[in-house]
């Protein structure tokens, strides 16, 4: 029964956001502030992490195949597919629900707590319009962007480490010729799905925060589950349907 | 012709989980007057504000504000009769990422229809007449309890509400700083003609600014009478709870056995 009830909290939580972004909701200057927070805050999160990725997948894939066929020809390209269509987009997301969907849970759980929430209700104003819509709008701008830097990242990371470690050619290693608009249409469409899912499913247990601080610890815990899990299921949800759609071709 | 209530409450039932916290509150409150609200820790004081001022929702009975009913009401509905209340909360409520200033001015700049300058003027007198003025810039974590309570009730006054709720005004206060609250109050009281309901635990302080109060326990109010002579009801409870007496009816106010 609590799970149903929740489920239907995050929806009106999902479609309340909608139409606040709709009715362009949110004060403008807070959507610069919070595109700076989540964007540029965290590029230096994804590059790392995402650069380590790389470097251990291109280092992994490179030891497999010398112990198979020693033949290095694709594994460039067959690399950068998989980073466009799903890696690139999925890792940046995960890196991002955990260093964003936390904050943005902290922040509105704090704000609930200590009765803000309330005071901005006092005020005519709408909590969702008021926190979640520039947050919301900044994380699928910002998501996009950083997936393509991450892939980006991860790629040349992957590619130094192919050359060092097992002496593959970078001319044939960085070879974007099996990237297909279908590929770029992808990742655009998980980023944007994530984008959308992480600054939600924070600012819903922000929202739902009780008590003191332990109902804040709680919401940011739940955020980062949550988060994590949401873009993991929109991924499989959202590879299937392109592989659907593709008739498998993809 | 008689004037309409600005509160109204009908038979009005709240219930958290299994504890029923209100269980059948009738309460009117006419314009302009001031009522106190006291009782026991966890009775349903605050429950009662937050029903009047549209953040919670009553599970059965009737609530209405300013000729609105509020019961069954959707936010956006609710927000229109919010921006005729202010309420000082509890916890101070303050935004914590705005200064002063901007705590003050955010009702006046969500409601719409001033100018930056009349809005910064009007958070300006606002700030002299809380005896705050020079700490506009300071961020509210830079401030003491007192006066982050001044900086409440400069917010909940500053758009001279048709209906002001002050949710223990004077908690964790000095007494002389709990006078001037009072004192600032009164003032403001006299200025608007505002319609007030207050709860506070400090009830001799609480007494001196209302004009009446009434006694709420087990969810549901069992007196109210004038202000001036709450020390002297007839309700024995209500005169064990003023007097702070051990002994007597109320059974919830004794300390527990070891």
């Amino acid at each position: 029964m609590k799970a149903l009830r929740a489920a239907r909290d995050l929806w009106i939580v999902y479609v309340s956001t909608i139409a606040g972004v709709l009715r362009r909701g949110g004060a403008r200057g807070e959507l610069v502030r919070q595109l700076h927070a989540i964007g540029n805050k965290s590029v230096l999160f994804i590059v790392v992490t995402l650069g380590f990725i790389g470097m251990v997948m291109a280092y992994e894939a490179c030891s497999q195949l010398s112990r198979i066929t020693g033949d290095y020809s694709q594994i460039g390209g067959q690399f950068i597919r998989l980073i466009v269509s799903d890696f690139g987009p999925t890792l940046t997301a995960l890196m991002l629900a955990t260093r964003v969907g936390a904050g943005i849970a902290a922040e509105i759980g704090s704000m609930k707590v200590t009765e803000q929430i309330d005071a901005l209700r006092m005020s005519g104003v709408q909590p969702i319009d008021y926190l979640i819509v520039p947050r919301f709008i900044a994380s699928v701008i910002m998501t996009l962007l950083l997936s393509v830097i991450g892939g980006l990242v991860m790629f040349g990371a992957g590619g130094l480490t192919a050359e060092h470690s097992f002496g593959v050619n970078p001319e044939i290693f960085y070879d974007f010729t099996q990237v297909r608009p279908r590929h770029l249409i992808l990742m655009c469409i998980k980023a944007l799905a994530y984008g959308a899912a992480i600054p939600i499913v924070a600012g819903f247990c922000g929202l739902r925060a009780r008590g003191s601080s332990e109902g804040v610890g709680w919401a940011t815990t739940a955020a980062v589950i949550g988060g994590s899990f949401a873009v993991i299921v929109l991924d499989f949800i959202i590879s299937a349907a392109a592989l659907f759609v593709t008739g498998g071709d993809l | 012709m008689s004037v309409a209530p600005a509160i109204r409450l009908t038979d009005v039932h709240k219930r958290y989980e299994k504890r029923e916290v209100l269980a059948g509150i009738s309460l009117d409150v006419a314009p302009g007057s001031r009522l106190g609200l006291i009782g026991p820790a966890a009775s349903g004081k605050s429950v009662i504000l937050k029903l009047i001022a549209g953040l919670e929702q009553a599970d059965g009975g009737t609530v209405t504000v300013l000729d609105h009913v509020l019961t069954g009401k959707r936010e956006v509905q609710l927000g229109v009769v919010r921006r005729r209340i202010g309420m000082l909360f509890q916890n101070y409520a303050l935004f914590d990422f705005l200064t002063v200033e901007r705590n003050v001015a955010f009702p006046l700049e969500q409601r719409g229809g001033m100018t930056a300058h009349a809005i910064a003027e009007r958070v300006a007198e606002r700030l002299r007449a809380v005896g705050l003025f020079g700490s506009e810039h300071k961020l509210t974590a830079e401030l003491s309890g007192g006066m982050k309570k001044r900086v409440g009730i400069a917010r909940a006054t500053v758009a001279d509400a048709e209906l002001v709720i002050y949710d223990e005004p004077t908690a964790g206060l000095d007494p002389v700083t709990t006078q001037k609250i009072y004192d600032l109050l009164a003032a403001d009281h006299v200025r608007t003609k505002a319609t007030v309901i207050a709860v506070s635990s400090d009830v001799a302080a609480l007494a001196g600014f209302v004009d009446e109060i009434a006694f709420l326990y087990h969810g549901k109010i069992i007196y109210r009478g004038p202000a001036a002579t709450i020390a002297d009801a007839p309700d024995p409870m209500v005169r064990q709870f003023v007097r702070g007496e051990l002994e007597g009816p109320l059974q919830d106010v004794r300390p527990e056995a070891p």
